[in-house]
């Protein structure tokens, strides 16, 4: 964003003004992630994980539709605000949040942009990942955790996967506008 | 969406490449920072309890006020099963209250006895103490750590470590707490250990979780007696913290490891009670030892602690 700033002398002050509050659209990607977070702790209480994990969904499809907005140390940072939030040993999802936007940086940069279908397949084994990963780490934090339960989420997160992408694209519609998609 | 037209200038393009390269070195730095995170976390698992608390502050006041149309729905389903099921339930429970009026009356003897019997030994029990009753606002059931969050903090005298109860038995503990917001490790949860005794034989054993509806019992004393389907588990009052006497599950499968159905499923859990720890254990502070080794270089130079004249050199 800061590569296209508009020439300062030549705006007048509305302009001016109008460029400045722009500015609250680089908070977007990350507010919204952080809104899905809160939603994960809704109030239904399951023995299993079964609610979608909608912050690595939303860090997935931000990463895409914004890389700019959703770098790994975001994702880093919204890791952490979620390990809080869930009670989990701090640094689960932080490391792994940031290593999915940091495998999404390197997918998109050799193998460019696909179809929804693929992206969907794509988030899903990153889910995968993540849920083996989480596995290995709870073990290495020191509160080993069950390996099979975890399926559960799997699966409603890839069922939940659409529901996130179409929920971003609204927001990145309304607050990026159409322009920024050419 | 994201490329921008490819750069004209060669000092352009370094720079492109500059800030890739620093783009990349941050994101080994950050996932650098999260590995080293968690194994703080193993060495030390109750670091960050003040971040915790303040996180709780900031999300459960938001549900308790957005969870209304939850309580609703549950409240429908919950009045819709009561007037399908009305006429199943009430022939049950007539059959069933025939049988629990005579069990009724053993018990009322068996409790005469008892009081007779404690001022003959002069048993003290420790009293129970309410600490309060809140709601269950919110959870996380989309993480594998099983754990519900009450809105009630240190404000209202919650601490970590206190039994929470609800109407049908044991709920969990509170191991985190912010000022007005606490959160509750569940039963099912991996990490979640009780101390239980089963009624029928008498044998103390743990309970525990596994991210599954069902809980495991392990490390039962006397594994030689076989359990059946159906013998109760009520907590044993062991490890201080939660009193004795609640119910906790009821055996299903008598099957090594022996699989157990929680008491108190809170699906959607109104209210639960929080009661204060049932024996504080004593924190013991280690006395401070002026006479503690002190490191060679330590004394040379002049640092550490003012030791009076080592009685003879250690060189």
């Amino acid at each position: 964003m800061v590569r296209h700033a508009p020439p300062w002398r030549l705006m007048n002050a509305a302009e001016r003004r109008r460029y400045w509050w722009g500015h609250w659209r680089l908070a977007v990607p990350a507010a919204v992630t952080l809104g899905l977070v809160f939603v994960m702790t809704a109030p239904l209480i399951e023995p299993v994980p079964i609610f979608p994990q909608l912050a690595l969904i939303g860090v997935f499809v931000w990463s895409t539709f914004q890389p700019g907005l959703m770098p790994p140390w975001v994702a880093f940072l919204i890791g952490l605000v979620a390990d809080l939030v869930f009670g989990q040993p701090v640094g689960i999802n932080a490391t792994l949040f940031a290593a999915a936007a940091a495998f999404v940086r390197i997918f998109e940069a050799r193998y460019g942009h696909h179809a929804h279908g693929f992206d969907w397949a794509v988030s899903t084994a990153l889910i995968m990942i993540f849920e083996l990963l989480t596995w290995q780490l709870m073990a290495v934090a020191g509160r080993p955790v069950p390996l099979l339960p975890m399926a559960w989420q799997v699966l409603t997160s890839a069922l939940a996967y659409p529901l996130v992408v179409a929920l971003c694209a609204n927001v990145q519609r309304r607050a990026f506008g159409a322009d920024d998609l050419r | 969406m994201d490329w921008t037209p490819a750069p004209r200038r060669q000092s352009a393009m370094r720079r492109e490449q500059n800030l890739a390269l620093v783009g990349w070195m941050v994101t080994g730095a950050v996932l650098a920072t999260g590995l080293l995170l968690i194994l703080v976390a193993r060495v030390n698992p109750e670091g960050a309890a003040r971040m915790r608390g303040v996180m709780l502050d900031m999300t459960t006041p938001v549900w308790s006020v957005v969870r209304a149309p939850f309580d609703g729905a549950g409240r429908a389903i919950g009045w819709a099963g009561d007037y399908l099921g009305a006429v199943e339930r009430n022939r049950r429970l007539t059959a069933e209250l025939a049988g629990a009026r005579a069990e009724l009356q053993k018990a009322t003897a068996d409790r005469q006895a008892l009081v007779t019997l404690r001022r003959l030994v002069k048993v003290r029990d420790p009293a129970r103490t309410v600490i309060g009753t809140a709601r269950i606002v919110s959870a996380t059931s989309a993480s594998v750590v099983r754990s519900a969050m009450i809105g009630a903090g240190r404000r209202d005298g919650v601490v970590p470590g206190q039994p929470v109860i609800g109407a049908d038995g044991l709920i969990g503990r509170t191991v985190e707490a912010g000022n007005h917001a606490a959160r509750v490790l569940l039963l099912t949860d991996p990490a979640s250990r009780i101390p239980v005794t089963v009624v029928r034989t008498g044998q103390a054993a743990l309970v525990v979780g596994a991210n599954r509806p069902s809980l495991e019992l392990r490390d039962r004393v006397g594994a030689d007696i076989a359990l059946q389907a159906g013998d109760r588990l009520v907590t044993s009052g062991d490890g201080g913290i939660f009193p004795p006497g609640i119910p906790v599950g009821i055996i299903i499968d008598p099957a090594e490891p022996p699989t157990v159905r929680p008491a108190a499923i809170p699906v959607g859990a109104g209210y639960v009670t929080i009661e204060a720890a049932y024996l504080e254990l004593p924190v013991e502070t280690a006395p401070a030892n002026p006479a503690a080794p002190v490191p060679i270089e330590a004394r040379r130079s002049g640092g550490g602690t003012p030791v009076p004249k080592p009685a003879a050199p250690l060189q």
